[in-house]
C-alpha cells in the first residue's frame, strides 16, 4: 500500500487515529494494479470500520462488511443522500438529482412513476430489443476478427436501449455516448460543466416535446406525472430526467467491461456458460457479484456507532460495495466465482429504498450481451499486448479492452 | 378488482384492490402499506417484501414458487415460517380476492 500524508485534511478529533489507514479505493496504483483483488484483500488487510483520506472527498469512514452497508442502506434517516453525486450544478439552476437525493417516504411517490416500467415484468418486453441491438452490434465488427470491446460494444449498447427506453431518438446515440464520455471520464472541469451545459439544454428541450406530444416512453411519462393529482414541477421533471441520464450509462458499460475481460481471461468459464443455457441468471448473479462497480456515499445524520466506532453527524461515509460483495461472513472463498451458490443479496446495486433502480434492465442487458456474444463469438482473447489499465474514479472498470478471436 | 388485506404486525388491517396480473408486493407499495419495503422492485435480490400468508390462504397460495424464493427467503429479516412468502411472487388472480396476509415487524435490521 501506498502510504498518504494526512497533513492537507483536518480529521475530526472524535476518528481514532489508529483507524486512519493508508487505503486508496479508486485511486492509488495498488487499487488501480488489479482492483478487485484488492478490494477483496480489505477483509484480510483492515478492520472492519476505518477511516480513509481521499483526495476527492476528504475523511471519511469507510465500511467493507456486508452487513454493515445494508445497516448504512436500509437507513435512510441516519444516513443521508444529500451531496452523495460529485456532479457540478449551476448554482442558478438548483435541482435534485431524483429519486436519488430524496428521502422517504416523498421518496416513494418518484420511484412509483417509474417502477413499473423498471420491474422484472417492465425489462422483459426490452429482451427481444436488446438481442436484436447487439446483434447488430457484433456484425459490426465479427468479420473483422477482433473489436475495442467498450467503444464498440459496452459504449453504445446501454446508450441504444436507454434511449429507446426514455423515448429519444436513435440518431442521438453518437452524441450521448461523447456527453457519458466527456462527463463522467474527462477528469476536466471546463469539459464537464460544457458538457453538463449540452446535456441540459437537449434534455430541456425533450421534455418540452414530451409535454407537447406525449408518448409511452419514460420521459413522457415523468413529464406528465402527477402523483397524489399534483403534476412535477419542472425542476423536478428535469431532476429525475437527468439523473436517468448519469446514473445508467456508465455504471453497465463499466459492468460489461469487466465481465468480458473475466471471460477472456477464463476460457473453460465460457464453456460452462455455454452448457448451462438455464442457468443464465443465477450466473449472472454471480458474475454481478464480483463485478460490482460503484460505491454508496452517505452523509451521517444523527450520532451512531458501527462496530464500536463512534460516527458523528455530518461525517462522511462511504460503503465500498465491491468489497461487501467479497465478505467471507456472507460468501464463503469470496473470489470463487461459483454460479451455484445459495442466493443472497448482492450488493452491485446497492439495497434500501435508494437501490439501483436500474439493476433488473442492468442484469437483462448482461444477461443478453453474454447470450448473443457467446453464441456468435464462443472464443476470444485479449489482443496480444492489451494493457488493461484502470483510472481513478467513481465507477470501476478497465477503460479499454482490446479482444480478438 | 380482487382485494388483499394486509395485517401489519400492530393488528392494523388495510384493504387494498390490486388488479390480477399485479403481484402482492406491489399492492402495498402502490397503497402506502408501510411493512413491505420492496427495495428491489420484485428482482428477488432483497427479501424486503417477506409477508405471512394467513392460514386460511395457505393451501390456496401455496409455497414459496421456485427455489430462487426458498433461497432468498432465508436472508430475510424477521422468522421465517411454513406460510412465509415474498410477496412479488405472489400474482394476483380472481382466485385470490379476499386474500389476507400479515406482515413481519420489520423487514430489516
Amino acid at each position: 500500500m501506498t502510504t498518504q500524508s494526512p497533513e492537507p485534511f483536518t480529521v475530526p478529533d472524535h476518528v481514532p487515529r489508529e483507524l486512519i489507514l493508508p487505503v486508496q479505493v479508486a485511486e492509488g496504483d495498488d487499487f488501480l494494479a488489479a482492483p478487485y483483488a484488492y478490494m477483496a484483500r480489505l477483509h484480510e488487510t483492515c478492520p472492519p470500520v476505518f477511516y480513509r483520506l481521499s483526495p476527492q472527498m476528504g475523511g471519511t469512514w469507510t465500511l467493507i462488511k456486508h452487513a454493515d452497508a445494508m445497516f448504512m442502506l436500509r437507513h435512510p434517516e441516519r444516513f443521508s443522500t444529500r451531496n452523495a453525486t460529485p456532479f457540478p450544478r449551476d448554482p442558478a439552476n438548483p435541482f435534485k438529482f431524483l429519486p436519488l437525493e430524496s428521502d422517504p417516504p416523498e421518496h416513494r411517490k418518484y420511484r412509483n412513476i417509474v417502477d413499473p416500467v423498471f420491474s422484472p415484468q417492465g425489462v422483459a418486453r426490452l429482451e427481444g430489443r436488446i438481442a436484436q441491438r447487439a446483434n447488430d452490434l457484433i456484425d459490426r465488427f465479427i468479420g473483422r476478427g477482433g473489436c475495442e470491446f467498450g467503444a464498440e460494444f459496452g459504449r453504445p449498447l446501454p446508450v441504444s436501449i436507454f434511449l429507446e427506453l426514455m423515448g429519444l431518438p436513435q440518431e442521438m446515440i453518437d452524441t450521448f455516448v461523447k456527453w457519458a464520455v466527456d462527463l463522467l471520464h474527462s477528469n476536466d472541469r471546463a469539459v464537464m460543466a460544457q458538457t453538463m451545459k449540452h446535456i441540459t439544454d437537449y434534455l430541456k428541450e425533450a421534455i418540452a416535446q414530451k409535454q407537447r406530444t406525449p408518448d409511452d416512453g419514460v420521459v413522457s411519462r415523468i413529464a406528465h406525472a402527477a402523483p397524489g393529482g399534483v403534476p412535477l414541477t419542472a425542476q423536478e421533471i428535469f431532476g429525475f430526467v437527468m439523473f436517468l441520464f448519469i446514473a445508467g450509462l456508465d455504471t453497465v458499460f463499466a459492468t460489461l467491461n469487466n465481465v468480458w475481460l473475466w471471460l477472456a481471461r477464463n476460457p473453460e468459464r465460457r464453456q460452462e456458460i455455454l452448457s448451462r443455457p438455464d442457468d443464465l441468471n443465477a450466473i449472472v448473479e454471480e458474475l454481478l457479484r464480483v463485478h460490482a462497480v460503484t460505491f454508496s456515499g452517505r452523509t451521517v445524520e444523527q450520532d451512531v456507532e458501527i462496530r464500536g466506532v463512534k460516527m458523528k453527524k455530518g461525517d462522511r461515509i462511504n460503503a465500498i460495495l465491491p468489497a461487501c460483495n467479497f465478505d467471507p461472513e456472507v460468501f464463503p472463498d469470496p473470489t470463487r466465482v461459483d454460479f451455484d451458490r445459495p442466493r443472497k443479496p448482492i450488493l452491485a446495486f446497492a439495497q434500501g429504498v435508494h437501490s439501483c433502480m436500474g439493476a433488473h434492465l442492468a442484469r437483462l442487458e448482461v444477461k443478453v450481451s453474454l447470450r448473443e456474444w457467446l453464441r456468435r463469438i464462443p472464443q476470444f482473447a485479449l489482443a496480444q499486448g492489451a494493457r488493461i489499465v484502470y483510472r481513478p474514479g467513481g465507477v470501476v472498470g478497465p477503460e479499454t479492452l482490446s479482444l480478438v478471436w | 378488482m380482487p382485494k388483499v388485506t394486509y395485517v401489519e404486525h400492530n393488528g392494523d388491517r388495510r384493504v387494498v384492490e390490486v388488479p390480477v396480473g399485479e403481484n402482492v408486493m406491489h399492492g402495498a407499495l402502490y397503497n402506502g402499506v408501510e411493512g413491505i419495503s420492496g427495495e428491489c422492485g420484485g428482482g428477488m435480490s432483497c427479501a424486503t417484501c417477506h409477508c405471512y400468508i394467513d392460514e386460511a390462504w395457505t393451501a390456496r397460495v401455496g409455497g414459496p414458487a421456485s427455489q430462487l424464493e426458498r433461497e432468498m427467503l432465508e436472508s430475510a429479516y424477521a422468522k421465517v415460517k411454513p406460510s412465509s412468502r415474498l410477496s412479488c411472487q405472489i400474482e394476483m388472480t380472481e382466485a385470490l380476492d379476499g386474500l389476507v396476509v400479515h406482515l413481519p415487524e420489520r423487514q430489516s435490521a
